[in-house]
């Protein structure tokens, strides 16, 4: 995950806009979507030395505030045997491992060798005793290593738009979880209604600072999807992907923009678990609309 | 005893804890593993592949299985 500055800029991505046409771009880079599972891989292996760095630096921190939400909403509890899918470099992991406690247990499942080893450093560097009970296993989302009904609450955070096989994925996630347990899913979020908190940040923005600052960053402020596509094209392309450069990875965060729009909606997430099986699913959207966290129940 | 005999098994840096062998499954057939100390690898015998343990960490995506040789040794990839 590589999280926008949300905080900032609420925004979210109707994944249908694309930059006005006469806009000069100042990069010029085609970026081909990965579409496979290995390309993916090899995405997420390349920039594991860097991408807790990268978090921190582009949510300001916010991400640790959404991902203990997320966790909240788990309903993990002491003792829980939980899972972590698409776990990367551990964040949720630790924080699970702080739920449930030593006599709990945290199973953190990655396909990415390099993120994992990330992940198993931060344990041993750390060292509280919780953090023993994590453990580290690469694996396939689609294909899980696990029995049914195996896991009192299952945590993503910003996996499922990254897999290839989301019905799949979903459907394993039902299969391993215990009846009446809770799956948590914690993403960017790609809504249309959330344009209406978006202008209404813009159009406080415009009228109380009216500075150069607000002119030069919204310029398409008086066409509503225009505007809108641009901001999150213009912060993935001037802020994400320059910041990226400075680690040689800006091709690898470019992908970010692919995914985004690619993803599904709330409703479409919701509709997702119960096609899966889950008995009830409802999708959150949170920072002003900016990330969204899915939670369905077996 | 059995922290100890935890933590030395973990160090080593190939094996895995007992617990965990016991909670994984293969991917593809969800049937138990077996723990080969031989070739530190998990094996599911139901399907005749085997997958790596690396620095302690199970490596269970499918893709990355072995299938088995007649006298239970790694013969090829799986995929």
């Amino acid at each position: 995950m590589a999280a926008l500055l949300g905080t900032v800029f609420p925004v979210t991505f109707t994944g249908h806009n694309q930059l006005p046409a006469k806009f000069p771009s100042r990069r010029r880079i085609v970026v081909k979507s990965s579409t496979s599972s290995d390309e993916r891989q090899i995405l997420f292996n390349r920039i594991a030395p860097v991408y807790d760095n990268l978090n921190d630096l582009l949510s300001l921190g916010q991400h640790r505030i959404w991902k203990n939400m997320s966790v909240s909403w788990s309903g993990a509890r002491r003792g829980d045997k939980v899972l972590d899918l698409c776990c990367g470099s551990g964040d949720l992991a630790f924080l699970l491992s702080e739920k449930v406690g030593p006599s709990g247990k945290v199973m953190s499942l990655d396909f990415s060798s390099e993120q994992l080893a990330v992940a198993a450093s931060r344990q041993k560097l750390r060292g509280r005793s919780c953090y023993k009970c994590i453990e580290w296993i690469e694996g396939d989302a689609t294909d899980l290593p696990f029995d049914d009904c195996e896991f009192d609450a299952i945590t993503m955070g910003y996996g499922l738009r990254n897999v290839v096989g989301r019905d799949r994925a979903m459907r394993e996630m039902y299969r391993v979880l215990k009846p009446g347990s809770r799956v948590s899913i914690l993403d960017f979020n790609k809504s249309d209604q959330s344009v209406t908190t978006f202008m209404q940040v813009l159009v406080f923005l415009t009228r109380r600072c009216g500075c150069l600052i607000c002119e030069f960053m919204f310029p398409k402020a008086n066409n509503l999807l225009g505007g809108f596509g641009y901001c999150k094209d213009w912060m993935i392309d001037n802020v994400v992907v320059p910041v990226a450069t400075l680690y040689n990875l800006a091709k690898e965060y470019e992908y970010l923009k692919y995914s985004i729009n690619g993803y599904l909606t709330g409703e479409e997430l919701e509709a997702l678990a119960m096609e899966a099986g889950f008995s009830s699913a409802r999708h959150y959207e949170i920072s002003g609309g900016f990330m969204g966290n899915l939670v369905a129940v077996r | 005893m059995v922290r100890l005999s935890r933590v030395m098994l973990k160090e080593a840096g190939h094996a895995i804890d007992k617990t965990l062998s016991e909670i994984l499954v293969c991917p593809l057939s969800k049937q138990p593993l077996r723990v080969c100390e031989k070739t530190k690898s998990l094996v599911s015998d139901t399907i005749g592949v085997s997958f790596p343990i690396k620095d302690g960490i199970p490596c269970l995506v499918p893709k990355d299985g072995k299938i088995l040789g007649e006298d239970g040794d790694d013969a090829s990839k799986a995929s």
